[in-house]
């Protein structure tokens, strides 16, 4: 018995010892894989700080040594430190990047002779938004939205009201380096979410600021709060003269049709509402509703709202993107709808004959991570036809998408995860947006504005609590 | 300032119009549950299990006075065992989901004045509002109406008249509630809320109460949250070796945006060593979303208003302890199971189906209390001599 557990153990040993130094040599490589390097950034043209790198793996998954490796640039017009490279005895092979000295992205191909297939690296070329301020916000819900013209920011604080900072108007001396506080409002029942300020071309007033209260609400389901409107006129004496009032259901965010006087709002479990806001506004200003409008399936949670070409497009929660009639005010459903199932839709914008829309979700409808940017085709006055989007992974939400006036620049503000910040795409080609950086934001950003003041390009965003604060970005070098 | 004024003031008439002085005495406890956990009711679908140290506390009274001054004081050392919560579902309040979060460290600290009639006590303590602390009752399982039904460790100021049966009380306090087991409460927002409560002891055994609060901006410390209104009643019977329980509750939140209501009823009776028990519970909750790194957890600080949904939580706990311990170390092991159903209330994005991925399952959990000194007292009810002869549960 002894001796055959004796024998048991020489046998295996000697397999062991077989196993680990005089084994049969690897066989020929049937593959590649991808080891490192792939998705990095890094600032136009400079090498990568980690080298794209393959292994080579026989049949039994084991690295093969002495493998060619062709490299192959395929995107962009950067360089690499090695077009040809052999596997070492881990069975790795290596290359860096040079970034093209051009903002965006980069790819580049892997490929064995006698080998099928090939694998792309990615990487993009980005120019780092240049932080100009971070200004703080009470932490009294920190800060929701923020509207910037005329070189005013009008921050919606929530319980703080209104806060007007002069950024650039001069008013006060302010710049985006140096936001200057000129006064503040608090509306009935605080809770303010978001700004218009009216610049009526009929009268040539500035007189109204529009601000959206967002009261409890029960997503997907309930909602509540008014429009108030206060006169800024006197910046000095800023006074709330008017509400707008909707039983049932509470307002989100504006567009204002500002030729013909018609303030659209969108109106969570409202739909969309237009309203009359010519002339003098006083008091009640419930009997100005033109018309109103709810869409979906069973039930409406409109998040936003656009007017572009004629046409109001609007962003539902639940059903996606609808495109909407109006002739001055008066609505009808033209397309849409039904679109977006796996995740609940945020926000909207539309530009260049193509809306891009967001979602949040994190695992809530359908089990889904990450969040989307999608990019639509608009129809005439059809349906828009999705095209494509950009999965960004660890976010809740892609919360607020905005088009710079040229067209060429897309922003999205994202928040709850890793990578929640401000997050910037070339739209170079419009229906495929390219990554050119982002500004990353820990406790994330939850609106996000373009507003160009001296001539410059920024980038403005609410930074979450804790920590609320006015975020200011310096994003000229972004613009191509 | 002026609150902070009358409570000093309250408590020294109290104690100084005591001519007498006699020898204080003190008594102390302490307890402790090493409980495993098992359930399938987990977000994201899966099954859990885990081992904790669960409900560690260690209790000081000193009496002076003739017990007409009292200390009662409770630390919980939940920071240090379970600072991630308690693997609950249902469990919710102070950012846990699903996990019943950890007390403050210092959970009641608080100074009695007066006699049966008439009494103060200022301190850190539970507002005298709805029922019992769950730790003081028979289930080890913290029921989900813990924060529709209790308001605790909150700065306090508090007087009770008694008369007969009856006795009222009523308390000023601050409607923040803690941000985590290390925090103390807002003094700058001390007396922004307040609680009335009327408790009827007709017969010995059986006491009734019916309680309202107004608790401002409960969810968010500097105050700009909504405010709840909240109100209780319940019925307690406990005699020789049975003990009932029934109660009802409702909060109003958000000047009545969102409405919880819960009803819960539970028994137990001591059969020589062994004391069954049983729990029934229906209460709704709310549901906010959780935050991208951990499903057991919500945003804070809030920057919102709005929720996903409500979920009505229908569970049905039984469970058995076995009292073994005599001596110095009281020791009772006990096994608890619970069927727990999930069901959406109105409409809403939240869906327990996708989110647990089953809209009901079970726990089990089993452990041992093990406890010494005193028995736990009935946390939240400060009154010198207790009504309807009920002093304190019989647990360890």
């Amino acid at each position: 018995m002894r001796r055959y557990r004796i024998t048991e153990l020489v046998t295996l040993a000697a397999a062991l010892a077989c196993g680990e130094g005089s084994g049969p040599p690897a066989g020929p490589a049937v593959r590649i894989i991808m080891s490192a390097g792939d998705g990095q950034f890094g600032a136009p043209g400079s090498p990568l700080t980690v080298p794209f790198a393959v292994l080579a793996q026989d049949q039994h998954n084991d690295p093969v040594e002495s493998v060619t490796v062709n490299w192959d640039v395929t995107g962009g017009a950067g360089s690499l430190s090695d077009t040809v490279s052999k596997t070492d005895a881990s069975g790795i092979a290596r290359t860096t990047l040079t970034l093209d000295s051009a903002a965006g992205p980069n790819s580049v191909t892997a490929t064995v002779a006698g080998l099928t297939g090939s694998l792309t690296f990615t990487a993009v070329g980005a120019v780092e938004p240049v932080l100009v301020t971070s200004l703080p916000v009470t932490q009294n819900y920190g800060l929701h939205d923020q509207f910037i013209r005329d070189g005013l920011a009008f921050l919606s604080a929530w319980n703080s009201g209104v806060l007007i900072y002069d950024v650039g108007n001069g008013i006060k001396g302010g710049s985006p380096g140096n936001p200057v506080l000129v006064d503040s409002v608090t509306t009935a029942g605080g809770e303010a979410h978001n700004a218009w300020w009216f610049h009526n071309p009929a009268t040539g007033e500035k007189k109204y600021l529009f601000i959206g209260q967002e009261g409890p609400g029960g997503i997907g389901a309930t909602s509540s709060g008014d429009i108030h409107v206060v006169d800024v006129s006197n910046l000095n004496n800023i006074q709330e003269v008017a509400f707008f009032h909707r039983a049932g259901a509470g307002t989100h965010n504006f567009w204002m049709d500002e030729p013909n006087q018609i303030l659209y709002a969108a109106y969570y479990n409202g739909g969309v509402v237009a309203i009359d806001v010519s002339g003098t506004l006083s008091g009640d200003i419930s009997s100005r509703l033109i018309d109103t409008l709810s869409f979906g399936a069973s039930n409406t949670y409109t998040w936003g709202l656009q007017l572009y070409n004629g046409s109001l497009y609007a962003i539902d929660m639940l059903s996606g993107l609808w495109q909407l009639t109006t002739n001055l005010g008066t609505l009808g459903a033209a397309g849409g709808g039904n679109n977006e199932a796996a995740r609940y839709s945020s926000d909207l914008w539309v530009a260049n004959g193509y809306a891009y829309t967001g979602t949040w979700d994190h695992f809530q409808r359908t089990g889904q991570s990450g969040s989307l940017l999608k990019i639509w085709q608009l129809n005439g006055s059809a349906a828009p036809v999705a095209l494509d989007s950009v999965l960004l992974s660890n976010v809740s939400a892609v919360s607020d998408v905005e088009v710079s006036a040229d067209g060429k620049l897309l922003m999205f503000s994202a928040e709850s995860g890793p990578n929640s910040g401000f997050w910037f795409y070339s739209l170079a080609d419009r229906a495929h947006p390219t990554l050119l950086g982002k500004y990353l934001v820990a406790s994330g950003v939850h609106t996000a504005t373009f507003a160009t003041i001296g001539g410059r390009l920024y980038a403005f965003g609410a930074k979450n609590p804790g920590g609320a604060a006015l975020i200011i970005l310096d994003v000229a070098g972004l613009d191509p | 300032m002026r609150h902070r004024a009358a409570l000093v003031l309250a408590i020294g008439a109290a104690v100084t119009s005591q001519a007498y002085a006699q020898r204080p005495s003190a008594d102390w406890g302490a307890q402790a549950i090493p409980a495993v956990v098992t359930t399938n009711v987990v977000p994201g679908g899966r099954t859990a299990s885990e081992l904790r140290i669960v409900q560690p506390i260690a209790m000081l009274h000193v009496d002076a006075f003739g017990g007409r001054l009292r200390l009662l004081a409770t630390a919980n050392l939940e920071q240090y065992t379970i600072p991630n919560g308690e693997l609950a579902p249902g469990n919710w309040g102070e950012s846990f989901e699903d996990r019943r979060h950890p007390h403050t460290v210092m959970h009641e600290l608080m100074l009695v004045a007066g006699g049966p009639a008439l009494f103060v006590a200022a301190g850190k303590g539970f507002v005298p509002f709805g029922t019992d602390d769950p730790m003081s009752r028979p289930a080890v399982r913290f029921p989900v109406n813990h924060h529709l039904s209790q308001i605790l460790e909150r700065a306090m100021v508090l007087a009770g008249v008694r008369a007969g049966p009856a006795a009222l009380e009523a308390a000023l306090f601050n409607g923040d509630e803690p941000v985590a087991p290390g925090s103390w409460p807002s003094w700058d927002r001390f007396g922004d809320s307040w609680a009335v409560r009327l408790t009827l002891a007709p017969l010995p055994g059986l006491e009734t109460q019916a309680s309202y609060a107004f608790v401002t901006s409960p969810e968010n410390q500097p105050g700009a949250g909504p405010d709840d209104r909240k109100t209780s009643a319940a019925v307690r019977w406990e005699r020789d070796r049975w003990y009932g329980h029934f109660e009802w509750a409702r909060t109003s939140a958000a000047t009545g945006a969102f409405l919880f209501h819960s009803m819960l009823a539970e028994a137990a009776v001591t059969l020589h060593r062994h004391r069954p028990y049983v729990r029934f519970e229906r209460t709704e909750r709310p549901e906010e979303e959780r935050v991208f790194g951990n499903r057991f957890r919500t945003r804070r600080p809030l920057f919102e208003n709005s929720i996903l949904g409500i979920t009505r939580w229908t569970i049905l706990t039984a469970g058995d302890a076995v009292d073994l311990g005599r001596g110095p170390l009281r020791c009772s092991p006990f096994l608890e199971a619970s069927w727990i159903g999930i069901a959406r209330v109105g409409a809403g994005v939240f869906d327990p189906a996708v989110w647990y991925d089953r809209g009901h399952g079970v726990a089990l959990t089993v452990g041992i209390r093990l406890a010494t000194g005193m028995r736990v007292h009935r946390m939240g009810r400060y009154q010198p001599e207790p009504m309807a002869d009920m002093p304190s549960m019989h647990v360890p």
